[in-house]
């Protein structure tokens, strides 16, 4: 009886010593796993770069010019947009065609989680303090909510028409999102993560009627919401409309209705907050808000297929994708300054521009490159091969980060 | 002792008991936990596959050709960056990228590429009724008349080549404008200035567009209308959509009464400057060219003075070498006031054939736009010309207007206008024309 019991007792420590042989190896793996290489130390002195066609986000040193590396999200993702968290440790990019938002951790360049939200992820935007990752999904007309303490998506806000862009107040209170297939902004209560309110930005002219193929075949509505750099007031542009909307931030309500050129895509607004831009594609002028008086004060001649508007050396650079040129305007005398020709036979997509306000990193999707430009001397230089179509570039804390 | 070994002994045999237990029921534990990964696992995939044969083409990677710059050696090896004794060429090359595209964005990109290689067609057509009420001076067959005018424009546009475009315009007019039966300088009716052969169509431009040096300078061939790119006007230059008088579409002194064959230069470095120049054929009677030698420069300024929103402003000079050879310039200005207020001048001085002065040419107006009117998109305006000839004839004419958009291709405008004449040997006689434009572009 007695061996039995001893070969029992055998048996158990083996079985014992095994499960904890196997534990400590678990556990070395995982550490030699965590302990990666870390490449990039200052997150401010990056270019983020998302490659549309070759699925991946790359990211460029500011002050070489040079590849650090790549995060590869998966075949077919194809990121949209990305962004930097306020404290520079993750970067948040959709995948619009996987469905997905991807965390990747900044300073080892790793994908670090996949979460699964609603279709077409494109547009998104952090939270003021950080806590909070909204993820816009266009196709599912909806919201999703990424506690970025968990990295779980909290919850999934529905009741958007196309939601294209999020804006934030400062005080991260509310959030208001463009409805790009509506002619309202929705606002979200951040707290509860709730649609609380529909504000309508302007009505139909009546002689719609008589013209329905217009409204009906098509909708442009709003993309972006434009904040004041008060955060007081909200510039809302409808497409369809030709309209900027102002809206009061503290009530929620639209306080101007200002006619600008056809087809306003939305507001960019410069750096010193003094004016809204506005990129009006429909008749390719550019309408300069003076955000004091909320009156137009100049529409200027611009290209066609305007994707964004940058500011740099008290100027504006507003991108006309389809025709590889930089349409100029000077801020302060809000003048035309000529057009930089960045390629013949190029889509050039949207920019970002440094902390300092001189340089507009710009994404040039059909020759897969990234084109530096000097606000000052308006030198232009090229950063190839930087991946696949890359649709768009950002740099932590930049003024002109957006997307198309 | 005894005790003592045997309560270890039941000591070892709970902690036995104890850690088989545990060793039991781990593989179960973990087995349970790994089905439910899989269960929610599959679930995904099952939604995944839903989304993907809803949404999504196949994920057959894409093929795209690339245009490539590599460096040719002199054995003809390519290499990617520069060796000793390379040159640079430019090539292309396939790429395989993993773009997933939706159906509805294929079959756009394959529309919209069938669609850029074709001919692009355009029509404008017009419907202009107006009546004629003399109320001063010598009775004319006009007093009481009706006359109607109905005009259609055929466009046709091509890419022909990089930054190379052919267009053309064929017109045909039908009608019968108030001109004639009323003396006037400058036409009530803007559209009467294209008539020349009843119920014919004719070829009004067909030319040749380049543009060259970082598309700075356009340069166009062919069978031109130069009042297309000079004496430009914001507020009063399209008799389609604003005023209907010929004196508030174009300036008289411009002497350009048909189009012919010629040639316009405009370099424009998208600046605050633009420099324009051009010549064409101006009577379609000569027999060469040189005959019939009408050239004409112009410089633009955009500015915004006082603050005020943009302004454009024009100086031009034309000579004409038809005839006894005669030069006129002008200037044309139209600068906002406010986002919906634009106000317009006009200046022209042409030298007068067979006088010793010049004939003198004016105009001003204002147009209201973007918001002031019962649509967001109508427009109105009025204006104000006068001519004042050598011979010590003169005209003054006064027209509003009122745009209605009643659809995007279509517009409905109601004209009213006041001309005096005031004929050296004749007396002064006055017309009200009002009348009513119907125009559709598409």
């Amino acid at each position: 009886m007695k061996t039995v019991k001893t070969l029992l007792l055998k048996i158990m420590l083996l079985k014992i010593m095994f499960f904890c042989l196997t534990l400590s190896f678990s556990n070395l793996v995982l550490a030699v796993q965590t302990e990666k290489e870390i490449k990039i130390t200052d997150p401010s002195k990056v270019v983020v770069i998302v490659n549309r066609d070759s699925n991946d986000i790359a990211f460029m040193d500011i002050e070489t010019n040079a590849l650090i590396g790549s995060v590869f999200l998966g075949k077919n993702v194809n990121p949209h947009m990305a962004m930097m968290s306020r404290d520079g440790r993750w970067v948040v990019t959709g995948g619009t065609r996987a469905n997905k938002a991807y965390i990747i951790d900044v300073a080892t360049l790793t994908l670090v989680k996949e979460i699964p939200v609603d279709f077409a992820p494109e547009h998104l935007a952090f939270s003021p303090d950080g806590r909070y990752y909204y993820q816009g999904n266009p196709d599912g007309d909806s919201v999703s909510v990424i506690d970025m303490a968990t990295l779980v998506e909290i919850k999934r806000i529905h009741g958007f028409a196309e939601p294209l862009n999020i804006t934030f107040t400062p005080d991260g209170s509310k959030a208001y999102v463009g409805n790009y297939g509506a002619h309202w902004v929705g606002v979200i209560d951040v707290t509860r993560h709730e649609l609380l309110k529909k504000i309508h930005v302007g009505r139909t002219p009546g002689i719609a009627a008589l013209d329905p193929g217009r409204y009906l075949e098509e909708i442009k509505g709003i993309s972006n919401v434009s904040i004041s750099n008060d955060g007081r007031y909200l510039y809302a542009a409808d497409g369809d409309l030709g309209i900027v909307s102002v809206i009061d931030s503290r009530e929620d309500k639209v306080v101007k209705i200002i006619r600008v050129g056809a087809d306003p895509w939305r507001a960019y607004m410069s750096h010193d907050g003094r004016y809204a831009v506005v990129a009006n594609n429909g008749d390719e002028t550019v309408s300069f808000i003076d955000t004091r008086k909320n009156e137009v004060v100049a529409t200027l001649e611009s290209g066609p297929d305007m994707m964004g508007i940058n500011f740099a050396a008290d100027k504006a650079f507003v991108i006309s994708s389809s025709s590889g040129f930089l349409y100029v305007y000077d801020m302060k005398t809000l003048k035309p300054a000529g057009r930089i020709k960045i390629g013949l036979n190029l889509q050039i997509e949207t920019a970002t521009t440094d902390t300092a306000g001189q340089k507009i990193y710009l994404a040039s999707s059909t020759d897969h490159s990234v084109y530096i430009i000097d606000g000052v001397t308006e030198a232009v230089t090229r950063v190839a091969d930087v991946g696949l179509y890359p649709w768009g570039t950002h740099i932590l804390d930049s003024k002109d980060n957006y997307c198309h | 002792m005894i005790h003592t070994n045997k309560t270890r002994n039941r000591s070892n045999n709970i902690v036995l008991l104890a850690l088989l237990t545990i060793s039991a029921s781990m593989p179960a534990f973990a087995q349970t936990q790994e089905n439910e990964a899989l269960l929610k696992r599959i679930s995904e995939l099952e939604q995944r596959l839903i989304e993907l044969e809803t949404n999504t083409v196949l994920s057959d990677p894409e093929t795209r050709v690339k245009r490539i710059e590599v460096f040719v050696d002199d054995n003809g090896i390519e290499h990617e960056t520069q060796v000793p004794g390379s040159q640079k060429v430019v090539t292309y090359q396939r790429e395989r990228f993993y773009r997933r595209q939706t159906i509805n964005e294929r079959i756009e990109d394959a529309l919209a590429n069938a669609e850029s290689r074709n001919v692009q067609l355009g029509v404008d057509a017009a419907i202009v009724l107006q009546s004629v009420q003399q109320n001063k001076g010598a009775k004319t067959p006009a007093d009481g008349s009706i006359y109607q005018l109905a005009s259609t424009d055929i466009y046709f546009t091509a890419g022909l080549a990089q930054n190379t475009l052919f267009f053309a315009d064929i017109v045909g007019l039908s009608g019968t404008p108030q001109d004639a039966d009323t003396d006037e300088l400058a036409q009530t009716n803007g559209y009467g200035a294209r008539l020349v052969q009843q119920n014919d169509l004719s070829l009004r431009e067909a030319w040749l567009m380049t543009e060259l040096w970082d598309q700075q300078l356009s340069l166009t061939v062919g069978r031109v209308d130069l009042t297309n790119y000079f004496d430009a006007n914001a507020a009063a230059n399209d008799e389609t959509t604003q005023f209907l008088s010929d004196a508030l579409v174009n300036n008289p002194a411009l002497g350009l009464s048909e189009n012919g064959a010629g040639m316009a230069l405009v370099y424009d470095p998208k600046g605050i400057f633009s420099i324009k120049a051009g010549y064409q054929q101006s009577t379609r009677a000569a027999t060469s060219l040189s005959d019939s030698f009408y050239k004409l420069v112009e410089v633009d300024y955009r500015a915004n003075p006082f603050q005020l929103g943009e302004g454009n402003y024009r100086v031009w000079y034309r000579q004409d070498n038809t005839g006894t050879g005669l030069s006129a310039y002008g200037i044309s200005f139209d600068q906002k006031i406010t986002a919906n207020t634009t106000a317009f001048t006009r200046y022209g001085n042409n030298e007068a054939e067979g006088e010793t002065g010049d004939d003198i040419h004016y105009s001003a107006g204002v147009r209201f736009n973007n918001g002031l009117g019962f649509n967001p998109e109508d427009a109105w305006g009025i204006g104000y010309a006068g001519s004042e000839l050598a011979n010590n004839d003169e005209e003054h004419l006064l027209e509003g207007y009122y745009n209605l958009r009643i659809a995007e291709k279509l517009q409905l405008s109601f004209h009213l206008a006041c001309l005096t004449e005031k004929m050296a040997n004749a007396g002064t006689t006055t017309y009200i024309v009002p009348g009513t434009r119907l125009q559709a572009s598409f």
